[in-house]
C-alpha cells in the first residue's frame, strides 16, 4: 500500500480507509471492496497476517461494525454485511458469492420497513441502514464455506467445519461438522481419520 | 423441412465475439461464444482442451478450465451465463440447455480434512511462497443428450445426468440423476419423470 493508501496494483482509483488495518503480509485485490464501508471504529476491518481478499469481496460495514480476518484467511469474493461484528478465524476459506450478514438492515415489521425504504432514495450511497438489532457472526478457525452460501445473523460456525456450496445457514454449526442444503442440515461430523490427517 | 446437408453447407466457422479463442479450443461450424469473460480463467494446457460441436450458442459462458482440464460439448447446445469449472473432465452431450448463473464443477477446490485445509489455506495465502497444495479429488461430470438445466442451479463433482433429465431452477445436484428424471431442490430430489 502507498503512503496515500492506494493499492499499487489496483484498477480502482479509491483508497483503503484510514481505519482499515492491512499489513504488508496481507493482500487486498482492490480498494473497491470498501466502496460501501462506513465503519467509524478503529480497525473497522483488520486483516491478519497473510489474509487475502479478492475481487467481488465487499465490506458493507456500518458505522459501528467491525470485521476481523484471521491469519491466512482467504476470501474469494464474499459480501460481508456487518453492523456489529463478524469474526473470521485463521485459515478460513470463504468462496465466491458467499454472503455473511449479521443484520437484515431493515425492520421485520412491514409498515416500519416501508418507512425505511422511503428514506433510501435521499441517501448517498443509497443503502438500507435502519437501526435494527444486529447479531454477531463468528466463523471459526479452519472453516470452509462453499460458493453461493449464505450465513445469517447470529450464527457461529465451529472450528474446522464445512458449509456446502449454496447452503443457507440459519443455525449455529458445531466444530468439525459438514453442513449443507437450504436450510443447512448436518451431513455428518468429520471423522477421526479426517481430523487426524496431516498434509 | 430442409435437408440437413443443405443447412450445414451454409454454416459459418465457429467464433468468439471477442477475438481469437485460445489455440487449444476447437469450435464447430456456426457455434458462437459471446462475452469478454469467456476465457478469462481458461488455463488449460491440454491439446484440444475445449471442443464444442456445431450450431451451439454459448452466451456469456465462463470456460474456467484448470491446467489439466478437458471439456467437450456436443451440437445444438444453448448455455446462458453458465460458469463451467473444469480441473479434470466435463463432458456434455447434444441439445443440452444450461440456464443463467448455473455452476458446474468437477472438483471442490479444497480438501475436506481440516489439517489439509490449513495447509491449503497457507499455500494459497500471500505467505504461501510456492508451497505445494495438498491433493484435491477431481471427478468427471457427465451431462448426457437432451438434458435441461434451469437457472441458478449447481452441479457438483462426479455427477452423471442421464439423457433427457430436467433439472429445475435453483437445484443443487450432488448425486447421479437417472435418464428423464425431473429433479428439484437443495439438495436435489427426484420429483417425477419427463413425458
Ligand atoms: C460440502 C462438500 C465439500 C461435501 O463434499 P463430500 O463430502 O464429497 O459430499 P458428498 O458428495 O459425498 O455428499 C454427501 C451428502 O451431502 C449432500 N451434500 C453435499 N454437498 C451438498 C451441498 N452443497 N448442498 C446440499 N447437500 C449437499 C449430498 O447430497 C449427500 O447426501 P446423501 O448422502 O443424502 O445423498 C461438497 O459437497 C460441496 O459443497 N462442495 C463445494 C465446495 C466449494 O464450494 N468449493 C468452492 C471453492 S472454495
Amino acid at each position: 500500500m502507498t503512503a496515500d493508501r492506494k493499492l499499487e496494483w489496483d484498477w480502482y482509483s479509491g483508497t483503503v480507509p484510514e481505519n482499515v488495518v492491512l499489513d504488508d503480509t496481507a493482500y487486498c485485490e482492490t480498494a473497491f471492496s470498501f466502496h460501501f464501508y462506513r465503519s467509524r471504529l478503529p480497525g473497522g476491518v483488520e486483516y491478519g497476517r497473510g489474509a487475502s481478499t479478492y475481487l467481488g469481496t465487499m465490506f458493507d460495514v456500518g458505522p459501528r461494525g467491525r470485521v476481523i480476518l484471521g491469519e491466512c484467511a482467504l476470501i474469494h469474493g464474499a459480501r460481508i454485511i456487518c453492523d456489529a461484528e463478524i469474526l473470521i478465524g485463521d485459515y478460513a476459506l470463504i468462496s465466491w458469492n458467499v454472503v455473511l450478514m449479521d443484520t437484515y438492515r431493515v425492520p421485520l415489521d412491514a409498515p416500519e420497513r416501508r418507512r425505511e425504504l422511503e428514506r433510501i432514495p435521499a441517501r448517498e450511497p443509497r443503502l438500507a441502514c435502519a437501526d435494527v438489532p444486529a447479531k454477531p457472526v463468528r466463523i471459526g478457525r479452519n472453516v470452509w464455506i462453499g460458493f453461493d452460501a449464505c450465513v445469517l445473523p447470529g450464527v457461529t460456525i465451529g472450528e474446522g467445519s464445512v458449509v456446502g456450496a449454496k447452503s443457507v445457514v440459519r443455525e449455529s454449526v458445531p466444530p468439525f461438522t459438514i453442513v449443507a442444503g437450504n436450510p443447512a442440515r448436518v451431513i455428518r461430523p468429520l471423522n477421526a481419520e479426517e481430523r487426524s490427517r496431516h498434509a | 423441412m430442409k435437408a440437413k446437408h443443405e443447412t450445414i453447407t451454409a454454416l459459418a466457422p465457429g467464433r468468439w465475439t471477442h477475438g481469437a479463442p485460445p489455440a487449444n479450443v476447437r469450435l464447430g461450424n456456426d457455434t458462437v461464444i459471446t462475452g469478454d469473460l469467456a476465457f478469462k480463467r481458461f488455463h488449460s494446457r491440454e491439446p484440444d482442451a475445449l471442443v464444442i460441436g456445431a450450431q451451439c450458442t454459448m452466451d456469456g459462458v465462463h470456460f474456467d478450465l484448470g491446467e489439466k482440464g478437458r471439456m467437450t460439448i456436443g451440437d445444438f447446445c444453448y448455455f446462458t451465463n453458465a460458469v463451467l469449472l473444469c480441473e479434470l473432465e466435463v463432458r456434455i452431450g447434444n441439445y443440452v440447455v444450461i440456464g443463467w448463473n448455473t455452476t458446474v464443477a468437477d472438483t471442490d477446490f479444497h480438501p475436506l480434512a481440516p489439517a489439509e485445509r490449513v495447509a491449503d489455506a497457507l499455500a494459497c495465502s500471500p505467505l504461501g511462497g510456492g508451497r505445494p497444495r495438498p491433493a484435491i479429488p477431481k471427478l468427471p461430470v457427465l451431462i448426457e443428450d437432451d438434458v435441461w438445466i434451469g437457472p441458478n442451479a449447481t452441479v457438483l463433482k462426479g455427477v452423471r445426468i442421464g439423457g433427457g433429465a430436467w433439472i429445475e431452477a435453483g437445484s443443487l445436484v450432488t448425486r447421479d440423476v437417472p435418464p428423464r428424471a425431473r429433479v428439484l431442490g437443495n439438495p436435489a430430489q427426484i420429483i417425477g419423470t419427463m413425458p
